[in-house]
């Protein structure tokens, strides 16, 4: 699952920020086309519903959806990942 | 049979399965009928902390579908008037029975009057139209409650059912007639706007719990019932429609009697004066005095006037300082006299019968 | 239906200011009925007047935005002519303790099967920031421009010793003790109570030392006390400072309940 922020409806007012226990969220630092500074994602991968909801079946977590005054937040599938040709470098 | 249980059982012959109220003299045997007789045939009695909750409830209850009404005299009625406007605007069908006592404010608890006959038509803000039926006997209270109940689901609007003390606590013989008519309320048809009408200006009714999702609101909606409060044209187009789906019933909705159609001098009365005035008619006997007695009040169908060709003067005995007589005035050239009368007694025959004499 | 479900898309966003926590009630009473299995064709809910009154709006379920304070009113009119519908009130502090203020302690008297989540924000919002019956004292609004001298209405007891059989406050903070409360609620026949404080950044916030939305919520998160620890503190003969925000299940009882089907 990937966790999205819904530009059309984010108002900007940052509560995200204050509830992830993984502080995913961050403020934004650039205001969108409606004059919105949307907060950032910083790896939202970590997020526990992202990586176990199908796992456990129903949405963990979840506070920062609850949280959001303006529905902004949600989660999508994810479509099959592309394999990708890794480089380690040792 | 008193007035207020004849009124209280057309109710129930009409299929009102829902009251809500507020005890208030000179209403309340129309509330006690109902509390005995509602829950034996499935419906709901439920007496409520006030008037104003009492037509919210049965606001609420009518958008269950469930046919509903309260009952009410003057202080009561005044404190309905901002939910009467949510009914206009909302398009809810539900009957309000307005005992009208003496007023302004507490006034004469036991004594008739009409005094609230502008009240019903203008008492709640902004532009609208209702309709108001004016029963003179006991039959009638019967009769004109069940039929406030098929206008209020045919034009989805509150109908108000205005009486008086004398009528509501006179003694009559009634006849309970084999079966009411039942004109109920169309539903939406699926997939219909909510707010969106017809040529009939009615639009559908979405009950609710029936699946259809409808977002009621008193702000100005669109036809999806969406608020949009701040559009000159929704608005211009939401209210004109409301009022002239009434309106433009008017000459099908009035109901009167008449009486020698070629008269110079005619009575126009509604309700408790209808009575003397008919006292009039029985002792003078002259065919030269026509009688209008009007069944329904509002909306006011000024064509019921030209059914009297000869009139040249209209007599218009109110228990009121001449609420009527004034929209009378709006629609004819010819000399109107109002006929006030407060005090909570009718008319006396005899005064009438003196006036006459005057006249000629 | 899944809780997304539960909004009409086509009005969002709406129409609360950025940091309202109005928003966040209405996720968790929605994530709430969501996990109540309920379904919007038995479902209704009903408002009165003001910002919060705003939130059946943007509900798909068949909803009634009624007049300023009658909602209970109204939604005791549905309930009594349909017992087989859910009813669910949304109301402010202005709307239920000023305006409905009788409606609401008759509801809790009659003890009506309703669930009544309460959008505190302590303020009017809608016109502007007037003070309301539960302005704390000593705070400022515009109609309180030297701090409201009048003492605020505590919802929660009033709703208690009027008869209501389940009370809880809680705020926007606590959004999952919150969709907990709300639940509890749906779940019991009789009149249920959830008082939820939410931030005002716009019109109390801003006049009340709340300059960032999030001073406020950081001020719930700090200044709530359970009532366990409320009741002990009080056993102890401690003082319970007065700007505390006593939160949990305040009161759970079983009177006979109005409006169920029996």
């Amino acid at each position: 699952m990937r966790l999205v922020i819904d530009e059309s409806r984010c108002k900007g007012c940052n509560l995200c920020t204050l509830v992830c226990p993984y502080r995913i969220f961050k403020p934004g630092t650039t205001a969108n086309r409606r004059g919105v500074i949307v907060p950032e994602l910083d790896r939202p991968e970590r997020c526990a519903n992202c990586r176990l909801q199908h796992l456990y079946g129903r949405t963990l977590c979840g506070v920062c959806q609850m949280i959001c005054p303006d529905q902004a937040i949600s989660w999508e599938e994810e479509g099959a990942c592309e394999p990708v040709k890794v480089a380690i470098e040792y | 049979m008193q007035g207020n249980t004849a009124c209280a059982e057309g109710a129930l012959a009409a299929g009102c399965r829902f009251f809500g109220g507020y005890p208030i003299t000179p209403s309340t045997e129309i509330a006690e009928h109902m509390a005995l007789k509602l829950p034996k045939t499935g419906g709901v009695f439920i007496q409520m902390e006030d008037e104003i909750a009492g037509i919210a409830a049965v606001i609420g209850a009518s958008w269950t579908g469930a046919r509903a009404m309260t009952a009410t005299s003057g202080p009561g009625f005044s404190l309905m008037m901002e939910n009467l406007g949510f009914a206009v605007m909302t398009e809810t069908p539900c009957v309000v029975v307005n005992i009208q006592r003496g007023g302004p404010s507490t006034g004469q608890p036991t004594m008739a009057a009409q005094g609230d006959m502008l009240q019903c038509r203008f008492g709640s803000h902004g532009d609208y139209s209702v309709i108001a039926l004016s029963p003179a006997s006991v039959q009638e209270m019967y009769d004109l409650t069940a039929e406030a109940f098929n206008l209020a689901d045919r034009f989805r609007i509150p109908v108000f059912v205005m009486a008086d003390e004398i009528i509501g606590h006179m003694r009559e013989k009634l006849v309970v007639p084999d079966t009411v008519t039942r004109d109920d309320r169309i539903p939406l048809q699926k997939g219909n706007l909510p707010f969106r009408a017809g040529d009939s200006l009615v639009p559908g009714f979405p009950a609710f719990g029936k699946g259809y999702g409808v977002h009621v609101t008193g702000l100005t909606h669109d036809e999806r019932g969406y608020p949009c409060a701040t559009s000159p044209s929704v608005h211009e187009d939401l209210v004109t429609r409301l009022v002239n789906k009434v309106e433009s019933a008017r000459n099908t909705i009035a109901s009167c009697d008449v009486i020698n159609p070629d008269a110079q001098v005619v009575f126009i009365s509604y309700g408790a004066p209808s009575r003397a005035v008919e006292q009039v008619l029985h002792d003078i006997r002259r065919d030269d005095v026509g009688h209008l007695r009007l069944k329904v009040v509002w909306p006011f169908a000024e064509s019921l006037l030209s059914r009297f060709a000869n009139a040249e003067t209209f007599i218009v005995p109110e228990l009121n300082m001449g609420q009527i007589a004034r929209e009378i005035e709006r629609h004819t050239d010819r000399t109107v006299i109002p006929v006030p009368k407060l005090g909570g007694e009718l008319h006396n025959p005899s005064d009438l019968a003196r006036l006459l004499e005057e006249l000629a | 239906m899944s809780y997304d479900e539960w909004f009409r898309d086509d009005r969002l966003p709406h129409i609360y200011c950025a940091g309202c926590g109005n928003g966040t009630v209405i996720n968790c009473t929605l994530s709430a009925v969501d996990q109540m299995g309920w379904t919007k064709d038995e479902t209704v809910f009903v408002s009165g007047i003001g910002c919060s009154s705003r939130a059946p709006g943007y509900i798909v379920a068949d909803s009634l935005h009624t007049t300023h304070g009658r909602a209970i009113a109204f939604a005791t009119g549905i309930k009594m002519a349909n017992p087989d519908l859910r009813v669910i009130v949304f109301t402010g502090d202005g709307d239920l303790a000023a305006i409905g203020g009788n409606h609401f302690i008759h509801a809790c008297r009659r003890n009506i099967d309703l669930t009544v989540v309460c959008m505190n924000n302590m303020i009017y919002g809608m016109t502007g920031g007037q003070g309301s019956p539960t302005t704390p004292q000593g705070a400022l609004s515009t109609t309180t421009p030297y701090g409201s001298a009048e003492a605020a209405f505590d919802l929660c007891g009033l709703a208690a010793a009027a008869g209501a059989n389940y009370v809880a406050r809680y705020t926007s903070y606590h959004v999952k003790e919150l969709i907990r409360a709300v639940r509890t609620g749906l779940e019991t026949p009789g009149f249920s109570f959830i008082e939820a404080l939410v931030q005002c950044p716009t019109n109390f916030g801003r006049r009340n030392k709340f300059r960032q939305v999030m001073d406020q919520i950081e001020f719930f998160k700090s200044h709530a006390l359970l009532v366990q620890k409320a009741d002990r503190m009080r056993e102890e003969g401690k003082k319970i400072p007065d700007d505390m925000i006593v939160i949990g299940e305040l009161a759970r009882r079983n009177r006979p309940p109005l409006g169920v089907r029996k």
